[in-house]
């Protein structure tokens, strides 16, 4: 049986809950994320995304519920134990990159930490003068310069394209193989396929958690073939039916008999079938279910 | 090809921005130019729309007021409530009153910006500024829409919304040229362009891009990057080998849409490198 | 702490629009307020009529006075001709008995100077000349400030504002937009400026009609004159305000170079600090700036009746340096909203051919 050090989450919360007046941003989450694990917060804007990393950050409190960082409640003690990129990299745009390092390693007390070598290259460079993918690399090195256990990131890969992806997140992984937690924040379905794991938010509930297989299990898509298929599509999309074009085929989110039956009353022919949904087809389907459903 | 670039050769100043990029944009079809940043998509929409000339290579669009376009940083008017900035598109694609008005209507209706028409554009989230500069590209029926990453840094469910628009504008005739990030996005379209550095990687339907992928992939575990071209998907490494076998310990995958993209940018760059 | 301060300074050194306004604002500054700023003015121009003429000439004290003419031949006609023209400040009327001494009283600060000296000179020689003060009777500040004022309303609203107004466009990335819409660059510019033209016309009207309805100041000249020389003048501004815009990014950066464009003049150009008082070495700066010679017109036209012929020299530098600064804020305004080719007119699609 493993110690408890071992299963001990980096973060965690338990039924947290942030209310601010009337609002609740945040109701009832219970995450946890484990050393070596790569965690993905999923959800809409205004899905309370952003609210529960401060309540895990201890930013705020919350307001019923508790949130563990590193086992206790956050401080600026364990704060200092976590890497965090916001979305606008945290970066001074001024400063060289070797500046920036320095004033991060200056402020989290690391003096000594060198450069390391996979940015090396840009010392001199203005973190401003850099292009998208690069000024991430730096973010990420910088992030870690002090050996931090737990890593917050959002959007990490954010208009890189993907082989810059794949690179950034070889790094976000080589941190979590060496024993590094981490939770992300994206919008991005490539981006959270290459998580552990994903929480889907909304309206500050969590809906769905578990593998990219898991919330896309047993969800369906009619995938429709035809000749047709501007004549098809506008009379789906005018019917309200969730429908996107991919090349001519077109994908529709809803049951294939309601599909056929429209489209034959129409007089279109087309082959209707049934196909598993992709990860995005699944969140948007997810989103769309009415509270409680 | 109706309209797009042919061969051409562009720059900013000194430096050679595009080089010999063909792009080709039909009408009833969405052609995606994906890349990373700095790949130079951005540079192939301002040519298409006129806004860089060429050195050198052909740009076929038609006049300015069949052309709808939408640039990166989202075209509306912070300080103006949404119907303020359809009226000024309107007006400005010399959009009469009744003509406009059943087609501002339905737009506000398919983009869910009812609701919000006296609401200024500064105060609308980023899917639904996205939503309105979109919408505003569209209310004089183009015959060329040209979005400029209409998608990067939105929501989810807004992003399907928006391509629903996109998809509506194709399926209504109009020639679609959209530049994005993400590759599910470009395994939508008609026709791919994959740029990287300025030049064309890989192009042609999502198909053809797929089958396009010469030599074996694979897959393998284990925290040390394998030798070869590789890169990290989840937990796995995808090893790929153009000419040739796969190194020990790798298990032969089926390349998706995903691989071959990432496999045709890594061709380019050694392309680049190897020079 | 010490990071947050050396990564402060750093920044700091590369932003170099901040960096220039830290050094130049002390400068400016320290020349304005130590050569410039001065109410006492050191030389006045003097015009000396009539029969006793020469004698009166000499008798009045240099280095203060400065005789400009003396003619013995003519009358107090000419003399107030030469004090309208702002030839002399102070013109002294001789024969029939006591020198009459006739002074401009737009000229504010000069004629201070001129009393207190003839005041001294009164006391020692025991001669008490009548004085007349023409055109501010009461040497009323307000009288001198107003019409200044309507110059400085017009810089901010055409410098300062309108750069903010064409950046935000810029910054919020609209011009791209704008370029590909079916307008022509001179759409966009005109319709870019006109706002501001007209916001910063009703201005000037309410300033002057509050000038002259609180203050009592006078409208003595021709209206027309007066709008030409605004019109002239709001161009000139208008032009570096768009200028302005041309080179800056951002609303901040907008701000900072106006900013140091606006300050000058405000300081120099004879609306407050009187321009010859200032050091001749200094003096120059006012010379170059546009505001100087908007309110020669505005306080010429107001005060002194002035009429147009009179006043081609200032009208005339402001057509010039109009032409001129607009022409070139257009042409760089045009080429941030229409670098492509103009050949996409046609209804049928364009190809643009290029050979390399």
């Amino acid at each position: 049986m493993p110690s408890l050090a071992e299963t001990q989450a980096l973060a965690e919360t338990r039924a947290a809950t942030r209310r601010f007046g009337q609002f609740t941003a945040v109701s009832a989450v219970d995450l946890a994320v484990r050393p070596g694990e790569v965690l993905g917060l999923l959800g809409a804007n205004g899905a309370g995304k952003t609210t529960l990393i401060r309540l895990l950050l201890g930013l705020l409190p919350p307001s019923d519920g508790a949130i563990r960082l590193f086992g206790e409640p956050p401080s600026i003690e364990t704060r200092r134990r976590v890497g965090y990129v916001p979305q606008t990299l945290g970066l001074y745009a001024g400063l060289t990159v070797a500046e920036n390092w320095e004033f991060t390693a200056a402020a989290f007390r690391n003096r000594r930490a060198p450069l390391p070598e996979a940015i090396s290259a840009w010392k001199k460079e203005l973190v401003g003068s850099l292009p998208l993918g690069a000024q991430r690399q730096v973010a990420f090195a910088v992030a870690l310069s002090h050996q931090p256990e737990l890593l917050v990131l959002d959007e990490p890969t954010s208009g890189v394209g993907p082989l810059g992806s794949a690179r950034l997140w070889e790094g976000i992984r080589r941190a979590a193989t060496a024993g590094a937690g981490a939770l992300v924040t994206t919008h991005n379905m490539e981006e959270a396929e290459q998580c552990d794991r994903l929480m889907i938010m909304v309206d500050g509930k969590v809906v769905a958690a578990g593998t990219a297989a898991d919330i896309t299990d047993g969800l369906l898509v009619a995938e429709v073939r035809t000749a047709q298929w501007s004549r098809a599509f506008t009379l789906l999309d005018e019917s309200s039916f969730p429908v996107q074009l991919h090349g001519t085929m077109l994908r529709v989110g809803s049951q294939p008999a309601a599909v056929s039956g429209l489209l034959s009353h129409a007089g279109i022919s087309a082959t209707v079938e049934s196909v598993p949904a992709n990860l995005e087809e699944a969140f948007v389907a997810i989103v769309a279910r009415p509270a409680g459903a | 090809m109706k309209w797009g670039l042919q061969d051409v050769d562009a720059a900013r100043g000194r430096d050679l921005v595009l080089t010999g990029v063909t792009v080709p944009v039909d009408p009833s079809r969405v052609t995606v130019v994906v890349g990373g940043d700095g790949a130079g998509k951005s540079t192939c929409l301002e040519v298409l729309v006129g806004l860089l000339t060429v050195r050198s290579g052909t740009v076929l669009r038609p006049s300015k007021e069949r052309i709808g376009y939408v640039p990166a940083t989202a075209g509306l008017y912070a300080d103006l409530t949404v119907q303020e900035n359809l009226d000024f598109s309107a007006k400005a694609y010399g959009l009469s009153g009744r003509d406009y008005r059943q087609q501002a209507d339905r737009l506000l209706e398919q983009t869910g910006l009812g609701p919000a028409r006296r609401r200024l554009g500064g105060q609308l989230s980023g899917g639904m500024q996205r939503k309105l500069a979109v919408g505003m590209a569209l209310l004089h029926a183009p015959d060329l829409l040209v979005l400029d990453e209409p998608t990067t840094g939105v929501d989810p469910v807004s992003r399907a919304e928006l391509w629903r628009l996109i998809s509506g504008a194709a399926a209504a005739g109009t020639a679609v040229a959209v530049s994005t990030t993400y590759v599910n996005e470009a395994a939508r379209a008609a026709v791919v362009v994959l740029l990287e550095a300025g030049k064309v990687a890989a192009s042609g339907s999502p198909t053809q891009i797929l089958n396009g992928v010469p030599g074996v992939l694979g897959v393998m575990d284990g925290a040390e990057r394998p030798a070869g071209l590789a890169w990290r998907r989840g937990v796995t490494w995808r090893v790929w080998n153009p000419a040739g076998t796969l190194p020990e310990g790798a298990r032969p995958a089926v390349p998706d849409f995903e691989d071959a993209v990432v496999a045709a940018t890594l061709a380019s760059e050694h392309r680049e490198q190897g020079r | 702490m010490w990071a947050m301060i050396s990564k402060e300074f750093r920044e700091l050194r590369r932003d170099r629009r901040t960096v220039a306004m830290m050094i130049i604002l002390p400068i400016v500054l320290l020349v304005v307020f130590g050569y410039a700023a001065n109410f006492k003015v050191s030389d006045i121009p003097v015009v000396v009529v009539g029969p006793s003429a020469s004698q009166a000439a000499s008798l009045l004290p240099e280095p203060t006075f400065r005789v400009a003419e003396v003619d013995p031949a003519a009358g107090q006609t000419t003399a107030q001709a030469r004090l309208r023209d702002g030839k002399a400040v102070v013109a002294v009327v001789t024969g029939g008995g006591a020198p009459l001494i006739l002074m401009d009283g737009s000229q504010l600060f000069s004629v201070q100077t001129a009393e207190a000296a003839l005041g001294r000179m009164a006391q020692s020689s025991g001669v008490s000349p009548r004085v007349e003060i023409l055109y501010n009777k009461d040497l009323s500040t307000s009288w001198v400030m107003v019409p200044g004022l309507a110059g400085l309303i017009l810089v901010f609203i055409g410098t300062l504002i309108t750069s903010l107004g064409v950046v935000r466009e810029r910054q919020a990335g609209t011009l791209e937009q704008l370029a590909v819409m079916p307008f022509r660059a001179w759409d966009v510019i005109v319709g870019k400026i006109a706002p501001y033209l007209i916001v910063a016309a009703l201005d000037l009207v309410v300033i002057v009609v509050i000038g002259m309805g609180v203050f009592h100041v006078p409208f003595a000249g021709n209206a027309g004159t007066f709008a030409l020389g605004s019109a002239l003048f709001l161009l000139v501004t208008l032009g570096m305000g768009v200028l302005v815009s041309t080179v800056s990014q951002n609303q901040g950066q907008a701000i900072q170079l106006a900013f140091m464009l606006v300050l000058p003049q405000v300081l120099l150009s004879g609306l407050i600090f009187p321009i010859s008082s200032m050091a001749i070495g200094v003096r120059w700066i006012s010379y170059v700036l546009p505001l100087t010679y908007f309110i020669e017109i505005s306080r010429g036209v107001m005060l002194k009746a002035m009429p147009i012929t009179d006043l081609w020299e200032p009208i005339g530098l402001l057509a010039v340096l109009a032409v001129a600064v607009l022409g070139l804020a257009v042409f760089r305004f045009r080429r941030d909203l229409a670098p492509g080719s103009r050949k996409d007119r046609a209804a049928v699609p364009a190809q643009e051919l290029v050979a390399s």
